[in-house]
């Protein structure tokens, strides 16, 4: 990539779409900062790849605006010399090579044609160039659409769950290539539904679940804002958790508890260490003990059934209190 | 615009599609007329005008105008493989104006289907004047009559390959379309016909519209001898050619307002 690209903000407003009664994407609004990466997060069905693909004019609002650079989507001048996605990485034909596929859409997008050999290569797929994409497997296909994406440098990038199909050194190869692409000043929105996958590579996150915000801002300032929770993995977990609810004399007692889906107890208002006290104290086991961040914590009530319950405090995240559920 | 209409050259390119294409356009155009060429049709098991007749030759060539479902599943693959491969996400990202995509694919795809047309019959032709002279046959019509009536299946088949890339813009998914498209050539209209008073409308049907511009009507020679009617009067072969594009266009058209507008998953 050459010189140094101004990033342009994405800018999303009251966005909203429904498919008949069921209302996929609910009064959306957010900002997505340039020169930083923004996690897009929410768990699967929250609306994520419904809200990109209103972003890039693929799908239709019910109401509300999603802009690029102040512009929609279809008004760009030349759209994939601006922003590039990755939604689907098996989109390809199987009868194409890899470098069929990038001219195809390299001539589409009017792009110079010695970007498809800068991009095989920067993407590590030179070898495989003129191979029939049917035999690619998921990485590969991955980095395809990923080429595919940065055909015209785009100063905007939109990747939903990019992360999918990716071997742990994949994803190291993504965050870093992510990061770069950021520090160049690029937008860069990435979804996940796997935390893990993006909390080391994101500044800034937006949250949302069932098709409403939850939360939106810088990282840092989430985790500032919301305090921690220590989360444990106890065979005695019900024992556990009413003992940490009564507390001692010594170490006080926990504001909550909640026994999570996969049976962990997620901890409010103690500290690690007198929760291992307290738990050594009542001759209760502990197979698993650590300082949750806000995030996890927001995270884990998200893909579990109940309402984000660390979200009642309104200390918690940023103002967008009112489109919690 | 002329960056997608190159782009869709690329993609017609990038699989072994052509070459089947060009193959088929080979063994239907040179490999079919120049086998019955040189059999002769007097001597089929039920005989036919000879290729020293008028009827001979044009019966002989006629056969062409049969194979036009090829041209146009051809171009229903084209159009329904970008939503079956679901391309059509990156192809409307790059071309956010959609019936800009579709008129980019009916021009490639116009290009394609004349050149299809003009190896079939361009192969046809060589077989059909190689294969006379072989058997020391004189045809029954002047060289250029049958250059004409060559010439008008060429450009049917290019026709046909529009009428299959909007019908497939229309119908979106690739087996529907494929048998929608080769069923109402082959069985459709035919049932249709069956319609009282709808046979008058023959000539301005696709399959009328066809025979118009082919000069070759084996429906409706068919008709007229069930039904004991005369020959139903067709359009001029330029009719039966514009009408045969409007109704492409015409489906286009439709394609552009309902369903290529909407949502893309």
């Amino acid at each position: 990539m050459s010189g140094r690209p101004q990033g342009l903000p994405i800018e999303v407003g009251g966005l909203t779409k429904r498919f008949g009664h069921v209302r996929a994407v609910e009064d959306l609004s957010f900002t997505v900062r340039p020169g930083v990466v923004t996690g897009f997060l929410g768990p699967n069905g929250a609306g994520k790849t419904t809200t990109m693909r209103m972003v890039l004019g693929l799908v239709a609002p019910t109401a509300g605006t999603a802009t690029i650079g102040g512009k929609r989507y279809a008004d760009l001048p030349r759209p994939s010399a601006t922003v590039g996605a990755v939604l689907d990485a098996s989109a390809v034909h199987p009868g194409h090579s890899a470098r069929d596929h990038l001219h195809i859409y390299r001539t589409m997008g009017g792009h110079p044609p010695e970007r498809v050999d800068r991009l095989l290569t920067r993407l590590g797929l030179d070898r495989a160039a003129d191979r029939r994409t049917r035999t690619f497997s998921t990485g590969m296909r991955q980095r395809l659409g990923l080429a595919t994406a940065l055909l015209g440098d785009p100063r905007v990038l939109l990747l939903d769950e990019p992360g999918n199909g990716l071997d742990p050194e994949g994803i190291a190869w993504l965050r870093g290539l992510l990061r770069g692409l950021a520090a160049e000043g690029r937008t860069v929105l990435v979804s996940s539904h796997v935390l893990s996958e993006v909390q080391q590579i994101v500044d800034d996150v937006v949250v949302i679940r069932e098709g409403r915000l939850v939360a939106a801002g810088p990282l840092a300032e989430i985790e500032r804002l919301s305090p921690g929770t220590v989360l444990v993995r106890s065979p005695d977990a019900a024992a556990l958790r009413t003992a940490l609810l009564r507390g001692t004399a010594r170490g006080g007692a926990a504001d909550r508890v909640d026994l999570m889906p996969d049976g962990t107890l997620c901890v409010y208002g103690l500290a690690d260490s007198a929760v291992a006290d307290l738990a050594a104290a009542e001759q209760l086991r502990v197979y698993g003990l650590s300082a949750g961040t806000s995030l996890e914590q927001l995270f884990l009530r998200l893909a579990g059934d109940g309402a984000p319950a660390g979200l009642d405090r309104p200390s918690a995240l940023t103002d967008e209190g009112r489109n919690r559920r | 615009m002329n960056a997608l209409i190159k782009a869709e050259f690329r993609r017609l390119a990038a699989t072994r599609l052509w070459l089947w294409a060009l193959l088929a356009a080979v063994v239907l155009g040179g490999g079919m007329v120049g086998a019955v060429t040189l059999v002769g049709p007097e001597n089929f098991d039920r005989p036919a005008p000879g290729l020293d007749t008028e009827d001979g030759v044009r019966s002989v060539l006629g056969m062409l105008s049969f194979t036009v479902f090829l041209p146009a599943a051809l171009g229903t693959l084209a159009m329904t493989g970008e939503y079956r491969h679901r391309t059509v996400t990156y192809t409307f990202l790059h071309a956010p104006r959609r019936r800009q995509v579709l008129t980019a694919k009916l021009v490639a795809y116009g290009v394609a289907g004349l050149a299809y047309g003009l190896v079939l019959t361009g192969t046809a032709g060589a077989a059909f004047f190689g294969g006379a002279a072989a058997r020391g046959v004189t045809p029954g019509m002047a060289t250029g009559e049958v250059l004409e009536l060559l010439l008008r299946p060429a450009l049917a088949m290019a026709v046909y390959t529009l009428l299959g890339v909007a019908a497939g813009a229309l119908i979106r998914h690739q087996v529907a379309a494929l048998a929608v498209v080769v069923g109402y050539l082959y069985a459709g209209e035919f049932l249709l016909m069956t319609i009282p008073g709808v046979k008058l409308l023959y000539p301005l049907l696709p399959g009328g519209a066809t025979a118009a511009l082919t000069g070759f009507d084996y429906a409706a020679d068919t008709m007229a001898a069930e039904l004991a009617t005369g020959p139903v009067p067709l359009l001029s072969p330029v009719g039966g050619g514009l009408l045969l594009t409007g109704y492409a266009l015409a489906a286009a058209f439709v394609a552009v307002l309902v369903p290529m507008r909407r949502d893309v998953y």
